[in-house]
């Protein structure tokens, strides 16, 4: 007999029974309770895991509602809200468990499915692909430790197997040659020890795992030593000489003070919204007057 | 690699051109805009296809060049030492033609057929003054360095080239048209041949050979478009002298006269000889003279020339030979232009035939050949007419 007990996940009763009653209970899917007649499902129950049957559905809400409110820490701008936010969820989960304002609660949880819709399909997907990395993870991790298994095993199969032929040997031995017994034994000890040792030695050096759990390779030595620096040689500005073949042009910023812009056009408001000041234009056509003078 | 990049481009834009600048020069264009209003800011519109100047575009790019004469091509490229060397070049373009045309094998060549090179320096005396006074025609107004362009540009072309195998009629009209782009001087190409006085039909003429030529010009040029002209000097000497020569009251006066010179000037071969800085500062120093006022002070104790006899002479020196350039001018006679007129239209009436069509981008691929409109339906009587 099946002694794990099954219970309705949202029990409004408190009666437990063992799945091969639940089977036969309902075997149309659903009835009612032999107990205390309260129509029930067969799908709504489940192995009690836990001893208080409160913490069983407690755990139980407590997947439903992670179901809807599963955002997370990084869905928030603060730490604070986040907080607010897991404090509300644990809210609706203690009001669902024990039984005070379930329809409030309720109703306040599916405004909130509704208003959060996309988000919630979101990390639904997120959480699923990240299930799935995880699972893959443990599974390559699960393979590996099989095959390790398998390994040992097969090694000490190859041991057990030497041994006896070892042994075998000795009593053939015995059988047939000539010599004393005590010699022959002395022999088979001196191949039982050796063989011990070799097989003392091979477990020793068993196949050392190449890799850490970090996924570094073990053999890899990982360099401490500060990165040799490149000594370059800095860069040096040299200001740009251009022979102008002509007389010196004053600088642009000294052609105010030489009295240069006395001379020229001043540069409206609207020009100088452009970047254009008058010394540019008053710089160029003296630039233009003295270059390649002297030619 | 860079010509023929610019050359697909050029074709490519070929078909959009009508309605207006190519988008190469369009960008290059934007560029001296920049380039204008910052003053400083360097670029050079030169598409050489010279390495150096190839390296030089990337490095100006860069902001480490300036856009001043001392580093142009023109002063690498075009600025002659000597008259001497010019005419050896119109020499040399114009014998070249001559052995084109005896090896042509076409009968009735003859050496009294062909031009000889004093009359092509007639002709293309004659084609400068007609570009000049369509310039000074056009509407809208054309700025004065713009037509200093288009007259370095002409003389350029024809330094290596001769009259009888390009038009000059056609060849100046591009000059003129390349320069307002190249100088910025916004007109459409249908606003530019606007300014021809003849039937629509005959100016859609025109228009399809100076786009046709257009690129053959800026091969001829070598690619370096930019062109320094004497007249911002001109104003820099101006400001220089109100700041920094008080002894001239009033340098003002100066300007009429030497704005004067300077058109002359543009007539003549100084602008290939001498930097466009020497051009003006002559100009002032002629227009000083006229109205008798002393200017040497300006040059020993301004640019700083006192202690340097040798500069100093070597300055004058080019500046006599700019102002009997400039006072050697004479337009040609009527006479003599006719004649050689006469020559030339039927030497291009030759061959037009074979050489019409050696016109660089043609070569290429991409251009399907269209049939060219027959040159004659357009003479030059049609321009006199302006």
């Amino acid at each position: 007999m099946n002694l794990s007990l099954k219970r309705d996940a949202f029990p409004r009763l408190t009666c437990a029974r063992c799945e091969s009653c639940v089977d036969m209970l309902f075997v149309r899917g659903s009835g009612n309770c032999v107990q205390c007649n309260t129509p029930l499902r067969k799908s709504n129950f489940r192995v009690q895991l836990f001893e208080d049957p409160a913490i069983d559905k407690e755990v139980e809400i407590r997947k439903k509602v992670l179901k809807i409110y599963n955002k997370r820490e990084f869905d928030f701008p603060t730490l604070k809200e986040y907080n607010d936010y897991l404090e509300q969820m644990e809210d609706i989960v203690y009001n669902l468990t024990n039984n005070s304002d379930v329809e409030k609660t309720k109703q306040m949880m599916e405004q909130y499915q509704r208003e959060n819709r996309d988000v919630i399909q979101r990390n639904k997907v997120k959480l699923t692909r990240e299930q799935e990395e995880l699972e893959e993870i443990l599974l390559l991790e699960q393979q590996n430790i099989e095959q390790r298994r398998l390994e040992t095993l097969q090694e000490e199969q190859r041991q057990l197997q030497a041994k006896r032929k070892n042994k075998q040997a000795l009593l053939d031995e015995l059988e047939s040659s000539q010599l004393p017994a005590a010699l022959l034994l002395a022999k088979h000890k001196d191949r039982a020890s050796q063989l011990e040792t070799q097989i003392e030695k091979q477990k020793q050096n068993v196949k050392p795992t190449n890799i850490f759990s970090t996924g570094i390779m073990m053999g890899q030595t990982v360099s401490l030593a500060p990165v040799t620096r490149v000594e370059e040689v800095l860069y040096v500005y040299q200001p740009i000489h251009i022979d102008t073949y002509g007389p010196p042009i004053p600088e642009l910023e000294q052609l105010g003070r030489l009295g240069y812009l006395n001379h020229v056009r001043t540069a409206s408001l609207q020009d100088q919204a452009g970047g254009y000041t008058s010394g540019l234009a008053c710089h160029r056509a003296v630039q233009d007057a003295f270059s390649g003078l002297f030619l | 690699m860079l010509l023929s990049r610019f050359m697909k481009r050029l074709n490519h834009d070929l078909s959009a051109r009508k309605s207006g600048k190519s988008i190469v020069l369009a960008n290059s264009c934007a560029l001296d805009r920049i380039i204008n209003s910052g003053g400083i800011i360097p670029f050079s519109l030169d598409l050489s296809t010279h390495p150096q100047s190839a390296a030089s575009t990337s490095s100006v790019l860069l902001g480490f060049e300036s856009t001043m004469y001392h580093n142009s091509s023109q002063k690498k490229f075009w600025t002659f030492d000597k008259e001497e060397h010019l005419d050896k070049l119109r020499l040399e373009a114009n014998q070249k033609f001559c052995t084109k045309a005896s090896s042509s094998g076409k009968t009735g060549i003859n050496e009294s057929m062909l031009l000889n090179q004093w009359e092509e320096k007639v002709l293309l005396r004659h084609y400068e003054k007609r570009l000049l006074d369509f310039s000074n025609m056009f509407k809208p107004a054309m700025p004065k360095s713009v037509v200093g362009t288009a007259f370095m540009y002409f003389r350029r072309f024809y330094l290596n080239n001769s009259l009888m195998e390009y038009h000059p009629r056609i060849i100046m009209l591009t000059c003129a048209y390349l320069s307002c782009k190249v100088d910025e001087f916004n007109v459409s190409c249908t606003q530019f041949v606007g300014n021809l006085q003849e039937s629509p039909a005959a100016q859609e003429r025109a228009l399809e050979q100076i786009l046709e030529y257009e690129l053959l010009l800026i091969q001829q040029l070598n690619f370096h478009l930019v062109i320094h002209n004497p007249y911002r000097p001109l104003e820099g000497f101006l400001i220089d002298l109100k700041t920094r020569y008080p002894l001239l009251e009033n340098p003002e006066v100066l300007r009429k006269s030497a704005e004067d010179f300077l058109n002359r000037a543009a007539m003549t071969d100084a602008g290939l000889l001498f930097s466009p800085s020497l051009i003006a500062l002559t100009a002032v120093l002629n227009g000083a003279a006229r109205a008798g006022l002393k200017m040497e002070a300006y040059l020993t104790e301004c640019m700083g020339l006192k202690g340097d006899k040798e500069a100093l002479s070597k300055m004058y020196d080019s500046m006599r030979r700019i102002t009997s350039l400039v006072k050697a001018y004479e337009l040609p006679k009527i006479e003599e232009v006719n004649v050689g007129k006469q020559k030339m239209e039927s030497i291009h009436a030759e061959f037009a035939s074979n050489l019409k069509r050696k016109h660089g981008y043609e070569d290429d691929e991409h251009v399907v050949k269209r049939q060219m409109v027959t040159e004659e339906e357009w003479t030059d009587e049609d321009l006199d007419e302006l």
